[in-house]
């Protein structure tokens, strides 16, 4: 219990009374509007205060509460120790509160006293500032008396001192012109135009009176620096740097400098101009120093040297081109190339700005395009010339045209001229140029396109020179590659049939060349295959002159029939068959028919191979839809030299004709034509017995001209055979068919007797044999 | 191409026939006429009619005609009217005949002659009438001379309007009438195709260096016509540019002798040859820019304009007909006198 209620150490105490102090000064407003509050907190806190005693320093002490929780609480003995306590504790409180008074009372004594001190001290300060403003006032008026008195002399020096630099600037201008020379005569352009240019002023300003003379002479003096910078920088000798800077010079002067450059660069041109017509009088090495040169002297005049350089290089590009017009090997070409590319590098590395690689790789390009186009146009001139220049010869000279050699000289022209063609256009991928290997896929390109369009022109030109084609539309392209020279009406069959034959040749064997050679050294491009069309595709080229050839082919039979039909016809639609005498001799016609024929075979035989000699096969025509057929019935002229009873004759012969018909095998008339001799002449025998027997159908005869016709078939027999080699069983069956068209045709069919037609053909073959043996 | 024997054939022509005619006067049924050529013995007309099913031919009429038949040409506006050209030995003739009615003489009828056209100094090549219907007039073709008839069948009355020759160093072997232009007559001469207006009988325009055996109008477009060729084969010509063709058609291994424009398909061609085919060709004329446009437009268009080749003939074939009533239906004649009648639809349809 005494431990409990013993007082607190001192420090506690200490700080509770200061704390009690502190709010007892400061919170005085705080505890004036606490204090209405506090009974509420008070009851608030009753119930919990009892539980402890030390809620007294607290602002919600509650007195009463205090003392009756006390009384509870405490036995008589504690609530005298308390009673005691609190006594010592208010005495305490009471002598704390009277020496805090005392402190304060005797700070504002001393304040008093300070306050009162500071009042006597400055009463005596005011005097003295009067005194000393009256002695500043003298210093002043002193001072101003001396001024004035010195202000005069003053002056003077100042003007003396002007009139000593004015002095001094007039003795410059007049030393000026001996300056001047001096300086003309150490060559110092620069501290003479210096000096001149610091004087100008004064001449613009007084020139025309006082220093006439003056201006004069130093004008005179800087004349002659004018006329010594521009010889400076006319000399080549003289370093670029002296003649930029005599540039500079004359520039300060105001000197027209422009004028200068322009004839400086005039002159640069014309020399330009002579580096083309002298070709190697001046190498690019010094041209390209002397645009160098100016460019460090100009630097303004860079746009003007470009356009200079580009013109120099465009118009070597320009020679260049001009060349290629006439027929240029590649490797002199790329000799050019070479020459001007090593130029333009030269120059390039001066002028980087006029972008001369780029333009001189563009040049190249087309030039090397050019190039290979007029190689190719060259070969195609050379192979029509071949064909067609025989031709010409021909015409002059011997009638007899000799189509082998035309053929081998063609053929030769065709398969040599491209493969050199190819192997001239493979140095540009040999040569070592700079330019090339970036061309390397463009050339691959244009070489396999050149050949595409060269044969795709070459068939063309072939067909246009055959003249089957009536159509005008290509004779535009044909005049462009400038080789058509003649009608194409006039060009000899024979010669058709060597296109044809030169179109075969090409298809099997310059193609698969050309095409091996181009996979050797022209593999690779296609950079530009889709959009400018297709490069060289020899599928497409092959299939070309395989139908090109074919058509030539049929063109020449198709001609060589044509003309016998026309003999043909004139000899079956001039006579009045009807009326037809009794034949006495073979019909002059089939010595003219089989000598058309003969000069088919002469033709013939010199071009095509000879073909493996094949029996006609019937089993052939079988399924071969082109073929035509018709049948033969060997039967049909003896049994109607049985049936003579008139009534029914001629229906039962037309039967017999069908029956017959029926039981022989078909024959082929219309094979097709393969390149060998014997083919096509057998062809164009067939459409020329089938023409006859055609004419004969569109006849109506008498007897005489049935047995006319029996007799000069009778007569072809044995030469047709001689012609044809293997097919006898289709000349026998279309000499036949015409026999049974004019039977057909005939009033009054009645076969010749077979000694009279034995007797008429061997006179017939006598008196040929006598033609021949008395030449003309 | 394998024109296997898919048409119908009719063997009832005893002897060789070069004409054949479609009878375009008749709207009820596909009918042809065929005219045969025999020198010795007594020709005949067969009318022939494609049986409803479509699948046969039969033969409506046969009537004998004295002489060989070298040109026969049914008359556009009435079925039974028909004319010819026949020769007999030297003689030779044309005649308008009607076919009598068929019940009243059961066995052989004779056909009744109507009109003989019989002024004609030269041999007699063709009797054309106006193609596409009525009209009072016909034209005839001898070796030199042009006729123009005025005809009237009810009263058998014939008489020449006008007529020009062609002077002697011509010789004329056939023609066609314009069906867009009743003036107008393309004659085939020796090396050229004349066009005469029949108005002023004057030669108007000229085909030159052209050795003609057929010749066609389109019947769709004006101007167009088809010329069958040695030379060239078949050729197509705008008459108002009569120097070049349009199209050339490769035509025939041996001789292009007919040609023969489908009636209602334009640009569906008939030829016929003596290498014994038949073949059909689609050309598309007028859209000749558009052709040109683009090259593999043109390519394909190149490729084939042959449609198919009818081989299935033992001889040469002179005739050949389109019906008028069945456009889809054609009749070739070869010389042994085969008709055979094949329709084109499978290769209209793939069309």
């Amino acid at each position: 219990m005494a431990g409990v209620s013993s007082p607190p150490p001192m420090d506690e105490k200490a700080k509770r009374t200061r704390d009690l102090l502190a709010s007892f000064y400061t919170n005085t407003s705080n505890s004036n509007s606490a204090a209405p509050s506090s009974p509420s907190a008070a009851s608030n806190l009753t119930p919990r205060s009892p539980s402890s005693l030390d809620s007294i320093n607290s602002p919600s002490f509650d007195a009463s509460s205090y003392m009756s929780l006390l009384v509870q609480k405490s036995n008589l003995e504690g609530l005298l120790q308390k009673h005691v306590q609190m006594a010592a504790e208010i005495k305490n409180l009471d002598t704390d509160l009277q020496m805090l008074v005392y402190e304060n009372y005797n700070k504002f004594i001393s304040a008093t006293d300070t306050i009162k001190r500071m009042k006597s001290n400055i009463l005596g300060m005011e005097t003295n500032m009067e005194q000393l403003l009256a002695k500043i006032t003298s210093v002043q008026s002193k001072s101003d008396s001396v001024n004035t008195s010195l202000f005069e002399k003053r002056e003077h020096i100042e003007k003396l001192h002007r009139s000593r630099n004015l002095l001094r600037k007039v003795q410059f201008i007049y030393d000026l012109p001996s300056r001047l020379n001096k300086c003309i005569k150490a060559e110092a352009y620069a501290d003479a135009v210096r000096f001149f240019t610091g004087a100008k002023p004064i001449f613009e300003a007084y020139g025309d009176s006082s220093f006439q003379e003056c201006k004069r002479a130093s004008e005179e003096a800087i004349n002659t620096v004018i006329q010594n910078l521009q010889e400076k920088l006319y000399s080549d000798s003289e370093p670029i740097e002296a003649r930029a800077e005599a540039v500079v010079l004359l520039k300060q002067l105001n000197f027209p400098v422009d004028n200068l450059k322009t004839s400086l660069l005039e002159k640069l041109e014309d020399c330009l101009l002579k580096l083309e017509d002298e070709s190697k009088d001046v190498s690019v090495g010094e041209i390209s120093k002397t645009f160098r040169a100016y460019l460090i002297i100009f630097p303004d005049s860079e746009q003007r040297l470009i356009e200079l350089a580009q013109g120099l290089f465009s118009r070597r590009y320009d020679a260049v081109r001009d060349q290629l017009k006439k027929r240029m090997l590649s490797v002199d070409l790329l000799e050019l190339l070479g020459i001007i590319w090593e130029d333009v590098t030269t120059v390039d590395q001066v002028l980087p700005e006029a972008a001369l690689p780029a333009y001189s790789l563009e040049s190249t390009c087309s030039s090397i395009r050019q190039h290979i186009s007029i190689a190719f146009s060259h070969l195609q001139h050379e192979i029509s010339d071949a064909v067609a220049g025989s031709q010409s010869k021909s015409n002059e000279g011997r009638d007899e045209l000799d189509l082998h050699i035309v053929l081998e000289n063609s053929k030769k022209a065709a398969m040599q001229g491209s493969l050199d063609l190819l192997v001239e256009l493979r140095q540009f991928f040999d040569e070592k140029l700079e330019l090339l290997p970036k061309l390397r896929e463009l050339i691959t390109d244009w070489v396999q396109e050149g050949f595409q369009e060269f044969f795709q022109n070459l068939e063309k030109h072939f067909i246009l020179l055959s003249g089957s084609s009536t159509n005008n539309c290509h004779l535009g392209e044909s005049n462009h590659s400038g080789v058509l020279t003649q009608s194409p009406d006039k060009l000899p069959t024979g010669l058709v049939l060597v296109l044809s034959q030169l179109a075969v040749f090409i298809e099997q064997s310059v193609i698969p060349k050309i095409t091996e050679e181009i996979a050797a050294s022209f593999s690779g491009g296609g950079v530009r295959v889709y959009e400018y069309g297709p490069a060289f595709i020899p599928g497409e080229i092959c299939r070309l002159f395989r139908s090109a050839g074919e058509k030539l082919l049929h063109l020449y039979i198709n001609m060589k029939t044509r003309k016998i039909s026309v003999v043909s016809k004139k000899r079956f639609t001039t006579p009045n068959w009807i009326k037809h005498k009794e034949p006495r001799e073979v019909h002059m016609f089939v010595d003219i028919l089989l000598q058309e024929l003969e000069g088919v075979k002469i033709e013939v035989k010199q071009i095509l191979p000879c073909g493996v000699i094949k029996r006609h096969r019937n089993s052939d025509s079988v399924g071969s839809g082109s073929t035509n057929s018709s049948r033969s019935h060997p039967n049909a002229m003896r049994e109607d030299k049985l049936t003579r009873s008139n009534t029914q004759r001629a229906r039962s012969q037309f039967l017999e004709s069908h029956l017959a018909k029926l039981f022989e095998q078909k024959m082929e008339i219309f094979t097709k034509v393969e390149y060998t001799q014997e083919s096509v002449i057998s062809t164009v025998i067939k459409l020329c017995l089938k023409s006859l027997q055609e004419f004969v159908r569109l006849q109506t005869l008498n007897r005489s001209g049935y047995q006319q016709i029996q007799l000069d078939m009778e007569f072809l027999k044995a030469p047709l055979k001689q012609l044809v080699d293997d097919d006898d069983a289709a000349i026998d069956f279309l000499l036949k068919e015409v026999n049974n068209a004019a039977h057909e045709r005939c009033l009054d069919p009645i076969l010749l007797e077979a000694p009279i037609l034995d007797k008429l053909i061997s006179a017939k073959l006598v008196k040929n044999k006598d033609l021949s043996a008395s030449p003309l | 191409m394998q024109g296997a024997s898919t048409g119908i054939v009719y063997g009832g022509l005893k002897y060789q026939a070069r004409c054949i005619a479609d009878v375009r006067a008749d709207p009820d049924h596909t009918s042809f006429l065929a005219g045969t050529l025999s020198l010795k013995e007594e020709n005949e007309v067969h009318l022939i009619r494609l049986s409803p099913s479509g699948n046969e031919l039969l033969c409506e009429g046969l009537f004998y005609h004295q002489n060989e038949i070298w040109d026969l040409k049914s008359c556009p506006y009435d079925s039974r009217i028909l004319s010819t050209v026949y020769t007999s030995g030297e003689t030779y003739g044309a005649s308008v005949w009607k076919i009598p009615e068929i019940s009243s003489q059961s066995n052989s009828p004779q056909l009744d002659q109507l009109v003989s056209l019989d002024d004609h100094t030269a041999k007699i090549k063709s009797v054309l009438w106006w193609p596409l219907g009525k009209h009072d007039k016909l034209v005839t073709i001898d070796e030199r001379n042009i006729f123009v008839w005025s005809i009237d069948s009810s009263n058998k009355i014939a008489k020449v309007i006008s007529q020009e020759s062609v002077g002697m160093l011509h010789n004329l072997s056939g023609g066609a009438w314009d069906p867009h232009d009743r003036n107008a007559v393309a004659a085939i001469c020796d090396s050229s195709l004349q066009c005469w207006d029949l108005r002023t009988m004057k030669n108007a325009n000229a085909i030159e260096h052209a050795h003609i055996r057929d010749v066609d109008y389109n019947p769709k477009k004006q101007h167009i016509l088809a010329t069958a060729e040695d030379e060239f084969g078949i050729r197509l010509w705008d008459l108002r540019m009569p120097k070049i063709p349009l199209k050339e058609l490769p035509g025939h291994s041996h001789w292009t002798w007919a040609v023969r424009h489908n009636p209602e398909y334009d640009g569906l061609i008939l030829s016929a040859g003596t290498d014994s085919t038949v073949n059909l060709w689609q050309v598309s004329v007028g859209s000749e820019d558009s052709a040109i446009d683009s090259p593999r437009d043109k390519r394909s268009r190149q490729i084939d304009p042959l449609l198919n080749s009818y081989t299935d003939y033992e001889d040469s074939i002179y005739g050949i007909a389109w019906s008028s009533q069945d456009p889809s239906v054609f009749a070739s004649l070869s010389y042994d006198g085969r008709v055979v009648v094949e329709s084109v639809k499978p290769y209209i349809q793939r069309k």
